[in-house]
């Protein structure tokens, strides 16, 4: 008896100290992704038009493009791992991945597990009227006096009717429901409508695109605020790489232009 | 449309392989402890009890998490469908040896001193005469188990196995149609546990010995 507890404080021993240099030579998570040539992303393909799955099974949406581009820019393969939402954050924590997208908000709670690139989106709601708009919206309740415009479905649709319609307020027959924000936008300039409520990037993109029409107000109502790439606590390197490039992403307009694809379309 | 079938349709793959695991390693894990409850000595008989009492009483999902996030990477490299299937099999270890205990049990102490009064050993007695009326007595009950376990798979989607539920989900999310995304994982499972259980029952009646009716 006494022996097969040696064997086996042994063996227990031996698995500890090869686990412990398992490791290896990577001195960093940047670096052991480069090396790999593969960047494991979490993502809850659940949540359209952000992350979703096609019929055949594919991902689409706004931050699946977009994290397909930053791994193209860190020069590595994407390897996408479908996990439910509650599951992302200790996927993370424990390393089972490199980095979730999954249209994170910054919270405190999550910051002291994990930690968060910068914001690769802002993702906020606008009211947007034609240049010779004659009221005024000081609030967002104040819309409910307009013939309001939104996209079916969206956050947007959701806030208007919970907080408008149901009270009475915004009348139903003065909600008018598009399928996409462009249309929207084209009937706003005819003046079918008075107000339209949409994501607030790619209503400044459409707006100077058409001509004639201004935001006047923007804040997050509906919407989701800032959203961030989430990667394991304390790999500063990534973090740092990630940053860089969603900046570069910014400049070019890349981001934006992701924006009106998917928000508005 | 078609293609929004065969999505789901191709988590059964997945599915019926997790259950393939977790059933048979449950099975032969859950039968050396109902063994080991049944006839082993005051401390293997207690062990065997505690293990069942504590793996019944924690649910599945924590054991999943635990044995993916917290033990895969630091004592043993699984993947996530193995890390999943194992612990489904480990919590179903519990519950059949509670269902083939209690088919021992069933069989009866008579045989037992039957059998070693003709001078077989007390291994060649399980082995011969207790085990193979005990099995045939498990079969109903345990078909029970399988469906469970059947069903229970698909907690193996928080590790990230895309088997027929989250698939469900996801399309659920996309086309905006529940009923119908859920309605086809539900079929699904209905011709599973269907055609499980008439296996078990064809079994059970080939099986069957003109002592016990």
């Amino acid at each position: 008896m006494k022996r097969i507890l040696v064997v086996i404080a042994m063996l227990v021993a031996a698995s500890l100290v090869l686990s412990a240099c398992g490791g290896g030579a990577a001195a960093n998570r940047l670096e052991a992704i480069k090396e790999a040539g593969v960047i494991k992303v979490g993502t809850s393909a659940d949540y359209p038009p952000f992350e979703s799955v096609d019929a055949s099974g594919n991902k689409v949406g706004f931050d699946i493009e977009l994290m397909a581009e930053i791994a193209e820019r860190l020069g590595v393969k994407l390897e996408w791992v479908d996990m439910p939402f509650d599951s992302l954050i200790a996927a993370v924590q424990e390393g089972k991945i490199d980095a979730s997208i999954s249209a994170f908000n910054y919270t405190e709670e999550r910051d002291q597990m994990i930690d968060f690139t910068d914001a690769y989106y802002n993702s906020e709601d606008a009211f947007t009227v034609a240049e010779n708009f004659a009221g005024t919206i000081a609030n967002p309740e104040d819309v409910a006096a307009y013939k309001v415009g939104v996209q079916n479905g969206t956050t947007q649709d959701t806030w208007l009717t919970e907080n408008l319609v149901a009270n009475g307020t915004l009348p139903e027959e003065n909600l008018f429901r598009y399928d996409r924000v462009d249309q929207a936008m084209l009937d706003l300039q005819n003046g079918r409508i008075e107000v339209l409520m949409s994501d607030h990037v790619p209503a400044q993109a459409l707006a100077k695109q058409l001509g004639g029409l201004k935001i006047v107000y923007h804040g997050v109502l509906g919407a989701n605020g800032p959203m961030n790439i989430v990667i394991p606590d304390g790999d500063a390197e990534l973090q740092q790489a990630i940053n860089e490039i969603i900046k570069q992403l910014q400049d070019e307009g890349f981001i934006e232009g992701l924006a009106v694809k998917y928000f508005a379309e | 449309m078609s293609s929004f079938f065969s999505y789901i349709v191709q988590g059964t793959a997945i599915t019926i392989g997790v259950t393939l695991v977790a059933l048979p390693f449950g099975l032969v894990l859950g039968l050396l402890m109902a063994l080991v409850h049944t006839y082993g000595g005051k401390i293997l008989n207690r062990s065997a009890a505690a293990y069942s009492l504590l793996l019944r009483g924690v649910p599945p999902i924590v054991l999943l998490f635990i044995l993916y996030f917290i033990l895969s990477g630091r004592v043993v490299n699984l993947s996530p469908f193995w890390a999943g299937s194992l612990s489904l099999g480990i919590v179903s270890s519990a519950y059949q040896m509670e269902i083939l205990r209690g088919a021992l049990l069933a069989v009866g102490g008579g045989q037992m001193t039957a059998a070693r009064a003709i001078g077989m050993s007390r291994l060649q007695s399980i082995r011969h005469i207790v085990l193979p009326q005990a099995l045939r007595l498990a079969i109903p009950p345990w078909s029970n188990e399988a469906s469970i376990v059947l069903k229970d798979s698909s907690l193996v989607y928080a590790l990230g196995v895309p088997e027929i539920l989250r698939r469900a989900q996801q399309l659920s999310a996309t086309t905006q149609q529940p009923f119908l995304a859920y309605g086809t994982a539900a079929l699904i499972y209905f011709v599973l546990v269907f055609a499980t259980n008439r296996a078990l029952d064809y079994l059970s009646e080939r099986t069957k010995l003109p002592t016990h009716p």
